[in-house]
Formats: structure tokens, C-alpha cells, sequence
């Protein structure tokens, strides 16, 4: 109790000095800058700085540290105006180099996201690509349809168009900038294709995201400088921040911003499309994000150094919300390429472009040398507290239970008996599965009807002769589409359904799948 | 130095490589093979440099192989690649860092030609030669 009412005076606290202006404010940082005198240093070089001098001396000395970040950001897209065609059309749907755009907005508005995919060529040319080829200047085909009404006519169009030619097109994007982000490893036997890249089975590497010591958010990690309004660099122009971004969690270290800027002032250097393996499509976005050190708060936060912001690897085999915690690393040893899970030495690589983060944190800041970028001061601060909340399925979801095949219909068998008389067993009751357990009932092999066809033919005797030693199995409360998934991949047609302790409770068949399920759907 | 070797109709019944062997007494690393009794292809490394190699290389021509001689067995489209180190960790045999730029730098000795490389780059930068 205590301790929630103190939490509770503390976050007054703090939402009450946040933002305060004590060691310098935009004003006097501006005239500065205007001047030419303004002290600007990355991220990087602060760290540095104040490794030499000490933070005190340091906050002192420097105005504002620029920031830098360059990854694929999924939560990205931009919106458009077409301008209106001769009759003009009201189009409902549209695609620009066959990639869908939204279009539930009025008749020549559309917004393109950046994971939308190319219907001709999917995962392999996308939205974010479509951004990154109309700020080359590249021409675009366009395609739109519609059914045609009294005041718009047209029902459908095609044409090409260039960035130029559009009214209106800004980079509008709801989620970016991720304050940090969780690194992904493998457990299981098979590669994986995530979002997070290629992971190889048996923990056989490491990916992790985001730029760490030059986090644009982290290096503001109490959110006091960066809010509503704040003017940024965003893909090589000029943008603005516009709101929290979603999934925004700032208590624990996951703040994220949703911004917005013009992609006429943008350049292709800094939006790239990309394409994660059986993932999808995306965007890499670059966005500085100069720090003013008003306050000692603010100088500290941005002082931090890669092996202060922690990172937890997560196993991403695990098919789940809730992902299990490997290790609990952080941003140097992760960087350094090698991390210890174990005693395994296993190879770590980034996702987000360390090179090109430290470029755009070094291009700001000549931007702001020069005179060419001034500092905004938050219209609003960002919320500190947000509650993440996930997404309730309400609907019952037919498990395996429903479906399983119950203990009591089964036919358990011991690895000593019989091959011959386990056969009898399969004609008399017409089963095609016997899991086999040990004395103490744990499963430890499966035959089925075709290892006792080969078995018959090879002069084999005992189930412990043929039986199948690694066995995939279910559990009753996964979902059936799960467990279908699992059978195709495996290339099998039934299992085990087990408990915690490998005791055997039914077994479920593809059989049960398609004709219990179909029956349901139908009664 | 890797080499690949093209099999034809005439000589792809025949144990051309393990006389090499024999002979030499070179050690020979089967990277990647694709052999049928008509034809085949194989990508081997060859653990040796200079006189040795070309020798060696001498001999596999003149029992009627196609030999080219692979620099590397990707490579990566400057232009395209963002430094973002998506490719480095899952390379199986290590082959990928990045250098004192952060650039991407295939080591051709270590390369096998997997491939994985080729699905984890976002940008689709590497390519197989």
C-alpha cells in the first residue's frame, strides 16, 4: 500500500517537473544556434565527453546531443492526394505498383502502409518499397476503381505518376522509434522466419533492433524534451512528432512516436524498402532527434551508454504473445557479437542499421551547426504510464480436447510387446496410432499402422525394434489450428495428446480434424 | 581457392576427383555436388595456392572437367546493402562481419554458399554467383 502511494507522489513528481527548463531553455538554445555558437554533440560523442569531463561539467558544455535511428519500421505509410482526373472518379479501391492503398477515405485520398504487399509479387515488393521509389523519382503505376456515382462518374483509370505530380504526399506514420526493442533467438529444431530475421534452430544466433546508445527516445528516456510538435529528421527532411505512438509503453522503456513530414523534402538514402523472408514487407525509416539538455534529468538519460539499456532475448519459437525469456542481455554485449546463452557462444547481428543511425545523428547535427534546423519546444509532453492491454478472444476456440480422441479408445502399448499381437489390436479397433509408454506411463515412442507393415516385412518383433523415439505430440488446451499446422509441417497425420509429465490423455488425428470440424461447422 | 566444376556426358561416370586426390595428395572439400550419370555440377575447395593449385587445376581440365575459378561464391550489391547486419548472425560458417565501417565483408575462404544469407537480407542485396 505504502509503496503504491509513493509510486503515486513520485509519478506526480515527476509529471510536474517533466519538461522543466533549469539548465537552458528552447529560447535562449535557438538564439544560440542562430548566432552560430550553439555546442552540438551526437550521442556518441557526449557519452565520450562525459566519460573525460563527468556529467556535471559536461550538461554545462553541451546545448543538445543529436540521436539517430534506421530500421524497419512496419507501422509506417504515407498519405496521398491524386488530384482529380477528367470525368473525375471516386475511387473505392486502388493500388500504386499493385500494392493495395487504403482507400476509405475521400474519392482521390488513399493512405499506402508500408506492409501492404504487391498482389502480383508478394513478399517481395511492397508499400515501403512504393515510398522509396516515389522519393527516387521513380514513376508509379497507378490503378484505381470505382462504380461510379452522379457527381464522379468515372469507374475506373489507370495511369503513372511521380512524387511531383501529387497534391499532397506526407509520411504519416502511427508507430516508429521504438525506445528500445526486444532481441529474438530459436530453441527449436527448425530455421525461423520472423520479423525479427532469420533464426537458426538450436539457438544458433542472435537478432536484435534499434540503435541503443543513439536511440532518439532513450536518450530521452523520461520523455521530458521529446512530445507533440517536436521537430525531427525524418527520412532525410524535416517532420514532426504528432502524438504517442502506439503500443507506446514509456514505464517500461518501450515509448514509441507517431510522426509525420512531407516526403517531397525526403530522400531515398533514408526510406528503404525492404522484405523479411515468408514475413512480409516494410520500411526502414531514418529519424534524428536533437536533445536539448534542459535539465540534469535529461543530460543523464542522454549520457547512457549501450551496456545501460538492457535487452531481453526472447525465444521466438514459442508461438505466443507471451514469449519465454532466454537471457537477459543488453545493448554492448549484444553489439559485441557474440553473447553467452549458457555456455553456448552464439553469434549476435543487428537488424537496424548502426552505420546509417550514427550518420543521420551526425548529419543534425551539422544541421544544426549550420543554422538550418532550430529546436521546437513540445506543444504537450507524451504520456509517462500507459497500460498495454492485449486483445481478448471471446469467442471459444475449439481445442484439441474437443476433438481428441479420449484415454479410454486409445490402445497404449509397452516397448517389449509383440509386433504381431499389436497388429491383431490395430484390425480389431481400426486405430492407426499407438503411442507407447514406459513402465511408469511416460510416452516414450509411437508406431503406426505403416511401421507395422514394414516391420511385418522386415522380420522385426518387438515395438521397441520400429517404434518412433522422438515424438511430436499436442496438448488439450492448444488450438486445433495449431496443431494442424504442426502435422503438415512434420508431414503426419496424429498425436499424442500429453500432459506436463508426458502421460498420455487421448490422441488426435488429421482424420478428427477434417471430419469433427467439418461436421461442427455444419450442425 | 573454390572452384566449380561442370561435368559432362562423357566424364560423369568417371572418378575424376578422387585420382586427383590420389595423385596429388591434395586435401579436396566437397562444398556443394549435383551429379547424375549425364551430367553434374560441384563446387569444391581446393586447400592448397600457387604451383600446387594451378597444377591441380592443370589436371582437372585436362580430364575433361570445365573448371572456373570462384572469387567468391556471392556477392553484395553495394548500392542496395544499408549496413544493417541482418545477414551476419545467421551465417552458418561465419563467413559475414562488418569492417571497420560497418560495411558488410563476406569472407570468401569461409563462404559456402548456403544461401541463408540471400533470404535474410531485407533489401535483397546478395545474390549467389
Amino acid at each position: 500500500m505504502l509503496n503504491t502511494i509513493c509510486a503515486r507522489i513520485w509519478r506526480g513528481i515527476l509529471i510536474m517537473e517533466r519538461g522543466r527548463e533549469e539548465l537552458r531553455g528552447y529560447e535562449q538554445i535557438n538564439e544560440k544556434i542562430k548566432r552560430g555558437d550553439a555546442i552540438v554533440m551526437t550521442a556518441e560523442e557526449f557519452i565520450e565527453l562525459v566519460e573525460q569531463s563527468g556529467l556535471e561539467k559536461a550538461a554545462k558544455e553541451v546545448d543538445i546531443v543529436t540521436t539517430g535511428t534506421f530500421g524497419a519500421m512496419c507501422s509506417s505509410g504515407a498519405f496521398m492526394n491524386f488530384g482529380h482526373s477528367e470525368p473525375p472518379i471516386k475511387m473505392i479501391r486502388c493500388w500504386l505498383n499493385d500494392v493495395p492503398a487504403y482507400k476509405g477515405l475521400a474519392a482521390v485520398d488513399a493512405y499506402l502502409g508500408a506492409a501492404a504487399m504487391s498482389e502480383t509479387r508478394p513478399f517481395e515488393y511492397g508499400g515501403g518499397h512504393v515510398i522509396e521509389d516515389l522519393v527516387s523519382g521513380k514513376e508509379i503505376e497507378l490503378r484505381a476503381e470505382s462504380y461510379g456515382t452522379d457527381c464522379y462518374p468515372r469507374r475506373s483509370l489507370e495511369t503513372t505518376i511521380v512524387l511531383e505530380d501529387l497534391n499532397q504526399a506526407y509520411l504519416y506514420n502511427p508507430r516508429n522509434a521504438y525506445q528500445r526493442y526486444n532481441s529474438a533467438t530459436n530453441s527449436s529444431d527448425r530455421i525461423l522466419y520472423t520479423y525479427m530475421g532469420t533464426l537458426l534452430p538450436r539457438y544458433g544466433n542472435i537478432t536484435f533492433s534499434g540503435s541503443g546508445q543513439l536511440s532518439p527516445l532513450y536518450k530521452d528516456l523520461g520523455l521530458e524534451t521529446i512530445g507533440f510538435g517536436t521537430r525531427i529528421f525524418l527520412g532525410g527532411g524535416v517532420g514532426y512528432v504528432v502524438g504517442e505512438g502506439t503500443q507506446h509503453k514509456p514505464q517500461s522503456g518501450f515509448a514509441t512516436l507517431a510522426v509525420k513530414g512531407d516526403l517531397k523534402g525526403m530522400s531515398p538514402e533514408y526510406l528503404k524498402g525492404a522484405v523479411f523472408q515468408n514475413y512480409g514487407t516494410t520500411l526502414y525509416v531514418g529519424i534524428g532527434i536533437p536533445i536539448p539538455l534542459i535539465n540534469m534529468r535529461v543530460a543523464s538519460t542522454a549520457a547512457l551508454k549501450d551496456e545501460d539499456i538492457p535487452v531481453d532475448i526472447l525465444d521466438y519459437s514459442i508461438p505466443s504473445r507471451d514469449r519465454p525469456i532466454v537471457k537477459k542481455s543488453n545493448y554492448a554485449e549484444l553489439k559485441s557479437g557474440r553473447v553467452l546463452i549458457g555456455d553456448k557462444e552464439v553469434p549476435s547481428s543487428p537488424l537496424s542499421s548502426v552505420k546509417v543511425a550514427r550518420k543521420i545523428a551526425e548529419v543534425l547535427k551539422k544541421q544544426i551547426e549550420n543554422k538550418e534546423f532550430f529546436l521546437q519546444r513540445p506543444i504537450e509532453l507524451l504520456p509517462s504510464y500507459r497500460e498495454f492491454k492485449p486483445l481478448k478472444i471471446k469467442k471459444r476456440e475449439v481445442t484439441v480436447r474437443d476433438l481428441m480422441m479420449p484415454l479410454q479408445e486409445l490402445i497404449l502399448a509397452s516397448p517389449e510387446d509383440e509386433v504381431k499381437k499389436v497388429a491383431r489390436l490395430i484390425v480389431e479397433k481400426n486405430i492407426d496410432h499407438i503411442p507407447i509408454i514406459s513402465e511408469d506411463g511416460v510416452l516414450i515412442g509411437i508406431v503406426t499402422t505403416w511401421d507395422l507393415t514394414k516391420a511385418l516385412a522386415e522380420d522385426k518383433h518387438k515395438l521397441k525394434e520400429i517404434m518412433t523415439r522422438t515424438v511430436i505430440t499436442a496438448k488439450e488446451d492448444e488450438r486445433v489450428d495449431e496443431v494442424a499446422k504442426r502435422m503438415a509441417q512434420y508431414h503426419i497425420s496424429g498425436l499424442p495428446v500429453v500432459d506436463d509429465v508426458m502421460h498420455v490423455k487421448g490422441l488426435i488425428t488429421s482424420d478428427d480434424i477434417s471430419r469433427k470440424l467439418v461436421g461442427r461447422r455444419a450442425a | 581457392m573454390k572452384v566449380k566444376l561442370r561435368y559432362s556426358h562423357e566424364v560423369a561416370s568417371k572418378p575424376i576427383l578422387a585420382e586427383i586426390i590420389l595423385k596429388t595428395g591434395l586435401l579436396i572439400n566437397i562444398l556443394e555436388a549435383k551429379l547424375t550419370p549425364k551430367e553434374g555440377e560441384m563446387v569444391i575447395d581446393i586447400a592448397t595456392q600457387g604451383s600446387a593449385l594451378k597444377n591441380a587445376l592443370q589436371q582437372l581440365r585436362s580430364s575433361g572437367l570445365e573448371v572456373i575459378e570462384l572469387r567468391s561464391l556471392v556477392e553484395v550489391d553495394k548500392g542496395l546493402c544499408i549496413s544493417c547486419g541482418a545477414c551476419i548472425s545467421p551465417c552458418p560458417s561465419k563467413a559475414i562481419s562488418f569492417d571497420e565501417n560497418l560495411d558488410i565483408e563476406i569472407d570468401a575462404k569461409r563462404c559456402i554458399g548456403c544461401g541463408i544469407c540471400v533470404k535474410a537480407c531485407p533489401r535483397r542485396a546478395i545474390q549467389l554467383i
